[in-house]
C-alpha cells in the first residue's frame, strides 16, 4: 500500500455517500450527523497532522509537555461532562488523568522503554490519556452511584464505627474494576478478535509483523497501568467527596 | 437517679433552610428506656441519626458521658451509641460473618449466647443471611449491634418488622439488657400500645420540638400540651 495522499482520501468519501445511502434508504435519520461527523474528523485529524509536524520539528520537552497537558484537559472536560452526580468533577478527573497518565509515561521513560522524544511521547500519551479518560468516567460514575443506592448498607457500617474508608470499600473495588473492565477485555481478546491499532498502523507503514505486535505489547501494558492507576485515584477522590471529615455521608 | 448519660442541649437542624429539628433539650438516665412518639416526619428519626453523628447538628451541643460527642473520635463514638435502623441491611455472607465485621475478636461461644438472648437458634449462626426473615434480619442486626458494646441504644422502630409473638420477647429483653448492662435505650416508636408497654419515659415530638415528655401513662392517657391531646385523638398520625 502506497502512503496516501489527498486523492485517496478523496475517493475514500464514496465510503463516507455509502454510509449517508443507507442512513436515507432505510430511513435511520443520522445522514447530518455522518456529514457533519466526517467533515468534522477531517478538520480535526489534519490540524492535528500539521500541528504534530511542528512539534516533531520543534523536538522541545516544554512543547510535549504543553501538547499532553492540552489533551488531559480536553480528555478531562469530556469525560466530566458524562458525570452526572458530583459537583464539579473535572478537577478530580484532571488530576487523575494526569497522575496515571505522567507516572506511566515517567516509568517507561526511566526505564529506556522508550525515549523521550516527542514522536513517541505524544502518541502514546494520547492514547495513555484517552483510555483513561474512559476511565475516570466510568468510575466515578460508578461510585457515586453505587454509594448513593446504598446509603443504607454504607450507613450501617458507619453506625458500627466502621471508617469512610471501610464502610465504602465493597464498592471502591467495583468502581476502580468498571474503569479497568474495557482493557482487560481487550487483553483478553487482542490479536483473536480485532488487530489492535498501533499493531494495525504500523503493519500499514510497512513495519516487520513482530516488531509492530512487540511495540502493541508494551502500548498494552502502558494503557493497562495507567488505567489502574487513573481509576484508583479518581475513586480515592470521588469517595473523599462524598463524605464528611467525621465519617458522614453527605 | 445518678448522672445522665447523655445531654441534649438546645440542639437543632435546619437542611435547606427547612427546621428539621427546632431547640430539642433533654437529659437521659442509664438503665432507662424512653419511647419517642410522633407523627411520620416530625423528627423522630432525625433526632437519633445526630445522637451518634450520622448527621451533624447544626445549633446547639450534645454530651455523652460528661464530653460533647465532638471531642470523641467518630468512629469510637458510634461504636458507644449503638444505632438499630428501622430497615435492617445484613452484609454478606453469613449471620457469623456479620458478627465478626462487628467485632472480629468475638468467640463462638459468645456469638451462640447472642443468638440465644435474641431469640434466634444457635443453628443460625452458620445461616445465609438471604435465607432470614425480615423479623430474624432485625433480630441479628440488633445482637451485631451489641458487640460493639454500646452504653447507648438507639432504635428505630425496632420491632416494626416482628411478629407478634415475638414482639413481647424481644421488649422483655431489650428491657432487660438496659438494665443489666447499665444501658441507655432510646426507641423511635410508633406504636402507643408498644410505648406503654415499656411504661418508661415517653417523649412526644412534633413538627420538630418536644411537645411533652413525661411517664408514658400521663403522656398518652393525660397530656398537656396541645399536640399531645391532637395525638391522642389520632389527629396527629
Amino acid at each position: 500500500m502506497n502512503n496516501p495522499g489527498m486523492t485517496e482520501v478523496l475517493f475514500s468519501l464514496i465510503l463516507v455517500a455509502i454510509a449517508i445511502a443507507i442512513s436515507r434508504f432505510w430511513k435511520i435519520n443520522v445522514e447530518k450527523d455522518i456529514a457533519i461527523g466526517s467533515v468534522r474528523s477531517f478538520v480535526q485529524l489534519v490540524a492535528v497532522g500539521y500541528a504534530l509536524n511542528f512539534i516533531f520539528d520543534l523536538e522541545s520537552v516544554w512543547l510535549i509537555l504543553v501538547t499532553l497537558l492540552v489533551m488531559a484537559l480536553v480528555g478531562a472536560q469530556a469525560a466530566s461532562s458524562r458525570v452526572t452526580k458530583i459537583k464539579s468533577p473535572f478537577v478530580l478527573i484532571l488530576f487523575s488523568i494526569l497522575f496515571g497518565s505522567f507516572v506511566t509515561i515517567g516509568i517507561m521513560a526511566f526505564l529506556n522503554i522508550i525515549t523521550f522524544e516527542a514522536r513517541y511521547i505524544i502518541p502514546l500519551g494520547g492514547m495513555i490519556i484517552g483510555n483513561s479518560m474512559n476511565a475516570s468516567a466510568l468510575s466515578m460514575n460508578r461510585i457515586t452511584s453505587d454509594i448513593s443506592s446504598n446509603r443504607l448498607t454504607v450507613e450501617t457500617a458507619l453506625s458500627l464505627g466502621k471508617s469512610w474508608r471501610e464502610s465504602s470499600a465493597l464498592y471502591f473495588r467495583d468502581a476502580v474494576t468498571t474503569g479497568m473492565i474495557s482493557i482487560l477485555n481487550s487483553m483478553k481478546t487482542v490479536g483473536l478478535v480485532a488487530l489492535p491499532g498501533a499493531m494495525t498502523g504500523m503493519i500499514l507503514a510497512g513495519a516487520d509483523p513482530l516488531d509492530a505486535v512487540l511495540l502493541q505489547i508494551i502500548v498494552m501494558y502502558m494503557i493497562l497501568m495507567a488505567v489502574a492507576v487513573t481509576s484508583v485515584v479518581v475513586v480515592e477522590l470521588t469517595v473523599r467527596q462524598l463524605f464528611t471529615v467525621h465519617h458522614q455521608l453527605k | 437517679m445518678g448522672s445522665p448519660s447523655l445531654v441534649v442541649s438546645h440542639v437543632s437542624k435546619i437542611v435547606d433552610d427547612k427546621k428539621i429539628l427546632e431547640d430539642i433539650s433533654y437529659t437521659f438516665y442509664p438503665k432507662n428506656i424512653y419511647t419517642i412518639l410522633g407523627p411520620s416526619g416530625s423528627g423522630k428519626s432525625s433526632l437519633l441519626r445526630l445522637l451518634n453523628r450520622l448527621d451533624e447538628s447544626s445549633s446547639g451541643e450534645i454530651i455523652f458521658d460528661g464530653q460533647t460527642i465532638d471531642s470523641y473520635v467518630v468512629c469510637e463514638l458510634r461504636k458507644k451509641i449503638g444505632y438499630l435502623f428501622q430497615t435492617p441491611y445484613l452484609f454478606e455472607k453469613t449471620v457469623k460473618d456479620n458478627f465478626l465485621f462487628a467485632d472480629n475478636t468475638v468467640s463462638n461461644s459468645q456469638m451462640l449466647e447472642l443468638l440465644a438472648q435474641v431469640h434466634l437458634s444457635q443453628k443460625m449462626l452458620e445461616s445465609s443471611v438471604e435465607k432470614l426473615s425480615v423479623g430474624e434480619k432485625q433480630r441479628v442486626a440488633f445482637a451485631r449491634m451489641l458487640l460493639t458494646k454500646p452504653k447507648i441504644l438507639l432504635l428505630d422502630e425496632p420491632t416494626s418488622a416482628l411478629d407478634p409473638s415475638i414482639t413481647e420477647a424481644f421488649e422483655q429483653f431489650i428491657q432487660k439488657i438496659t438494665i443489666k448492662e447499665n444501658l441507655t435505650t432510646i426507641i423511635v416508636t410508633h406504636s402507643p400500645e408498644q410505648a406503654m408497654r415499656f411504661d418508661q419515659t415517653g417523649i412526644l415530638i412534633a413538627d420538630g420540638k418536644i411537645a411533652e415528655s413525661s411517664d408514658i401513662k400521663s403522656l398518652l392517657e393525660n397530656p398537656q400540651s396541645d399536640a399531645g391531646k391532637r395525638y391522642k385523638a389520632r389527629e396527629l398520625s
